[in-house]
């Protein structure tokens, strides 16, 4: 009785909530509005009103917006324990994960603590990991050990051999990301969700874009060894399995891996030039598939699972429209970034950041 | 004496130099507790002392990790009160900088030798694993005109991604010691013109290249003497290393006992947080302070600021009460249950504090459940002795002790034996059905008087309304003593009596009328809400009252198990009656005695604190130094 009350609460949550997410129309309105209007539509108006610079009053928007999610994260996992709210609080962990790269990347290039503090999410204490002792270091050695010292020593050995090696080389971003999907796929597997294809295609559909998008960049745009390339990624995508993968990374032109890609990712790209179209067209490909599965899944948490990603792409298109208005960027430059109807895909975080 | 102590809100205007002094002083009386609630934010726009907290907290980190890695602990403060000026606090921070440089390179140091011992270790696996190979180590580690061959170490969840990735560019992958972590691996492939894509690959793939030493190239008696040669040498370093953190300890221990003082000295001001606020040169600071306490800190103001300031006071206002500070000060006899008490929860403002009553409560229960003699001299005499360990628990410990001896007077009872003397008042077993009734009266008055805590903690609250409508509040009181006359009338005439019927029927309909008035929703939820409510506070009456009879029925399980040893006892020798007597008694007194005590503290929180207590106050936390 009361599994059957949660679900019903975490469904009806989802319903309403899904209704205030942001239409291809939405986005082609809010990219009308002034940045007073925007203000107003999304109580931020306070913000622009203060007198600081056009950096903290964008990163005061960054900062409120993901508070929303959180917020509605935080509603989401009343009902919920166990490893279902495992689940959903490992999502917003990515940001966490964001924030860990920030930090070693800022000590090892030797940024003050508080441009490195300004570059850091704020996230609820809940959801929060101590990072406050990683900043504090004073110097890339201590916080190497502070590092290896604590859950993230494989990441520690990746960020040595960079400070040691004086050369970025991709891995410490890569070895982060498959950090946080293999833990998110750890815990859809502990999940006893009544629609287990449905968690692991939401995960797995994410995985893939992952997967092609920087796949395409390693070996196309910095030129990336087969091997090299085929080891930065994650090898448990979606429908991007090993072998795919394999015989991908092998692959040098954007025309011969689109070929080589399984379907839909095949008809999808069909024909795309370069990869910032990719991109566009895959993250409208991902906003589909987890439409789909938030409105049709039996399990409420698949369905919640399936709201907060395509919150999180909300959130981030509306960052990028508030930045255009903030840095008054030119409208063709805008739309660039966060196509509307015609091409309604979401920006990423990683675009906008 | 049974709430919090009365609390005054005070605020002191005061000139911003002025302000580390005033929070000393402060945190010298123990009595100030700042309010950090913004005010005034438009006159007094800035928070004072943004950059001694930021230097504040840099260098308490900094000598955090100091004090951690010398093993430093401060002395107690002991001296002059004097306040911390930023430059001072700057100063301490910046040698606190340069003497964590040497710190950390010390920390380094150990790292690199735990490293050593580390890769020492793993070489010893290896050869014990290479033992088993008909390889010549040697070859691999040469230059081949043909081949790459390299032998090192990867992480063990990456590995068979890494073999993969390697297969790509036609290299194979051997691992030949899988550890949890890492593996130990040899790679082998075809030399490959031009620029080595292999060396890329593996330090994207964490590779760490493992060099043969020489000593692995001799027999493995030889290689394993050297090796623990190295080890000899790295923990002779280690010493080395040791005595020099020792010797540098030495040199700055004077010094950090002074960097020790400064910050103990600056913690009132960085602690004040927003509870002070500044424009320009003038500075407002606000907070609570017991009633009693306001003339010592006005006087201790006057003496000790140097320049005039203006202190307010008033009265805490009533929207205020849930943020006002409880202050609850008990002698060393209450301590222990007052400790007790915290774990349910801090008094709110106002609220009657439970200490006393828990007190004697669960004291009068202990000892009535587990009334004896023997067993009670013992856990008093137990609690003397271990006074010590015991600390301020033994009181405790004392009081529940006294309390089963003086239950085993009126039992009659002494290490289980129900007859070596007369019992001053009954022995439990010789009438069960009395036991039960004292039990069940027992509950019945402690409930009473739980429902008349919680009407005057609604009514000190201003809550008329709860106070007579609410929970546990004088309807509901009323309802209860309706059933109960209605149950002894039944129980004792045959028959309803009509005067406690018709008060239980109209308290229960005004109950149902003001829970059905209460809701706010469509009006066959407000029907369906009101009636199991009011249903739930019948059962709750009902069933929280049976639940005192665990009161009789331990004092009826002690002699029970006293029964059961002697029977016991009785099957053996004359030796091993005594061993079972004794055996049983000690099983008697630690297991039953820490199940009665978790039983009382049941009924205290479950049946009492839940019906007047909310326990959801603020603890009083003053400046201090």
């Amino acid at each position: 009785m009361s599994a059957q009350r949660n679900h019903a609460y975490l469904k009806t949550r989802v319903s309403i909530y899904a209704s205030r997410l942001v239409s291809p129309d939405d986005v082609e309105r809010l990219k009308q509005m002034s940045l007073r209007q925007l203000g107003e539509t999304y109580d931020l108006l306070p913000i622009f009103e203060q007198e600081i610079t056009t950096r903290q009053k964008s990163g005061l928007v960054e900062q409120a917006l993901i508070q929303q999610l959180m917020d509605e994260l935080l509603v989401l996992l009343r009902p919920l324990s166990g490893h279902a709210r495992g689940l959903l609080l490992y999502w917003p962990r990515k940001y966490e994960l964001y924030n860990l790269k920030t930090l070693i990347r800022g000590k090892l290039h030797h940024l003050p603590m508080q441009e490195i503090r300004h570059n850091l999410y704020a996230l609820p204490e809940n959801i929060r990991l101590p990072h406050e002792s990683l900043l504090q270091a004073e110097n890339v050695l201590e916080m190497l050990r502070l590092l290896e010292q604590g859950p993230y020593s494989l990441i520690a050995r990746q960020a040595r051999l960079v400070f040691e090696e004086h050369h970025e080389n991709f891995s410490l971003g890569a070895a982060i990301d498959r950090l946080y999907y293999t833990g998110m796929l750890a815990r859809a597997n502990m999940t006893d969700s009544k629609d287990t294809r449905g968690l692991k295609k939401a995960i797995g559909s994410m995985i893939d874009r992952q997967n092609i998008l920087w796949m395409m960049r390693y070996r196309l745009v910095y030129h990336f060894a087969p091997s090299e390339a085929y080891y930065l990624l994650i090898p448990y995508g979606g429908q991007i399995q090993r072998n795919n993968l394999l015989e991908l990374a092998n692959l040098e032109s954007l025309e011969t891996i689109i070929d080589h890609l399984p379907e839909p990712f095949q008809s999808l790209l069909m024909g795309v030039a370069h990869i910032t179209e990719v991109r566009q067209r895959l993250d409208r490909w991902v906003a589909h598939e987890l439409h789909k599965l938030m409105r049709n899944s039996q399990d409420a948490v698949v369905s919640a699972l399936c709201y907060l990603m395509i919150r999180d792409m909300d959130i981030w298109r509306l960052y990028a429209i508030f930045q255009s208005k903030l840095l008054e960027m030119d409208a063709s430059l805008l739309h660039e970034a966060v196509p509307g109807t015609d091409d309604h895909s979401a920006v990423s975080h990683e675009e906008v950041a | 004496m049974f709430s919090a102590l009365p609390m005054k809100h005070i605020n002191i205007k005061v000139l911003t130099d002025d302000l580390p002094s005033a929070s000393v002083i402060l945190a010298g009386l123990n009595s100030f507790s700042p309010d950090n609630r913004p005010y005034e934010e438009s006159a007094l726009p800035s928070i004072p002392g943004q950059d001694f907290r930021e230097l504040y907290n840099q260098a308490k980190t900094r000598f955090d990790k100091i004090a951690s890695l010398v093993d430093f602990t401060p002395a107690p403060f002991d001296g002059d009160v004097t306040p911390i000026s930023e430059e001072q606090l700057a100063a301490s921070n910046q040698w606190l900088g340069k003497a964590w440089e040497t710190g950390s390179d010390f920390e380094e140091r150990q790292r690199n030798l735990i490293e050593s011992y580390r890769n020492i270790d793993q070489l010893k696996a290896t050869l014990a694993n290479f033992s088993n190979l008909t390889i010549d180590l040697g070859q691999l580690q040469q230059e081949q005109p043909f081949l790459d061959t390299l032998i090192g170490m990867v992480p063990t969840l990456r590995l068979s991604q890494l073999k993969d990735a390697l297969s790509l560019d036609g290299y194979l992958l051997f691992p030949f010691l899988q550890g949890e972590k890492e593996s130990h691996v040899v790679i082998v492939g075809a030399k490959q013109p031009g620029p080595s894509r292999l060396k890329s690959m593996l330090d994207t793939a964490g590779f760490r290249s493992q060099d043969i030493p020489p000593e692995l190239h001799s027999s493995p008696e030889t290689a394993k003497a050297r090796l623990d040669e190295r080890r000899t040498a790295t923990e002779r370093s280690e010493k080395e290393l040791n005595e020099a953190i020792q010797k540098w300890r030495g040199e700055v221990l004077s010094d950090l006992e002074r960097v020790a003082r400064t910050l103990h000295l600056a913690t009132p001001y960085m602690a004040l947080g927003e509870a002070a606020r500044q424009s320009g040169e003038l500075s407002r600071l606000q907070g609570w302070v017991p009633a009693r306490d306001l003339p010592r800190v006005t006087l201790a103001l006057k003496e000790k600021l140097l320049d005039p300031f203006v202190l307010e006071s008033r009265d805490p206002l009533p929207e205020e009460r849930a943020l006002v500070p409880s202050v609850m000060r008990h002698n060393r006899l209450l301590k222990p249950f007052s400790q007790l008490v915290m774990q349910y929860g801090v008094p709110r403002y106002g609220e009657v504090n439970p200490t006393h009553l828990f007190a004697l409560t669960y004291i009068l229960m202990f000892g009535m459940m587990f009334g004896d003699v023997g067993h009670g001299a013992v856990i008093l005499g137990v609690s003397i002795w271990m006074r010590r360990k015991l600390g301020g628990f033994t009181p405790f410990g004392i009081a529940a002790g006294i309390s089963s001896m003086l239950f085993g007077i009126l039992y009659g009872s002494i290490f289980g034996f129900e007859h070596l003397f007369h019992p001053l008042w009954i022995a439990p077993l010789s009438d069960p059905l009395y036991m039960l009734g004292v039990a069940l009266m027992w509950g019945i008055g402690f409930i009473f008087l739980a429902s008349l805590l919680n009407i005057f903690n609604h009514l000190m609250q201003g809550d008329r309304l709860g106070a007579l409508f609410g929970d546990n509040g004088l309807l509901s009181l009323s309802l209860y003593s309706g059933l109960l006359g209605t149950g002894y009338s039944l129980y004792a005439n045959g028959s309803v009596g009509g005067l406690w019927a018709t008060l239980a029927i109209l308290s229960l309909v005004g109950i149902f009328a003001h829970k059905l008035i209460e809701q706010e929703a469509p009006i066959g939820e407000r029907l369906l809400v009101a009636f199991i409510e009011t249903f739930e506070t019948i059962t709750g009456y009902a069933s929280n009252t049976l639940s005192f009879l665990r009161v009789a029925a331990f004092s009826l399980n002690h002699v029970a198990l006293a029964i059961a040893v002697f029977t016991l006892a009785g099957m053996m020798g004359q030796t091993g009656h005594w061993i079972t007597v004794v055996l049983g008694n000690v099983f008697i007194l630690v297991l039953e005695g820490l199940i009665v005590a978790i039983q009382v503290l049941r009924l205290e929180f479950y049946e009492g604190f839940s019906r007047f207590y909310a326990g959801d106050g603020k603890a009083f936390k003053p400046l201090t130094l």
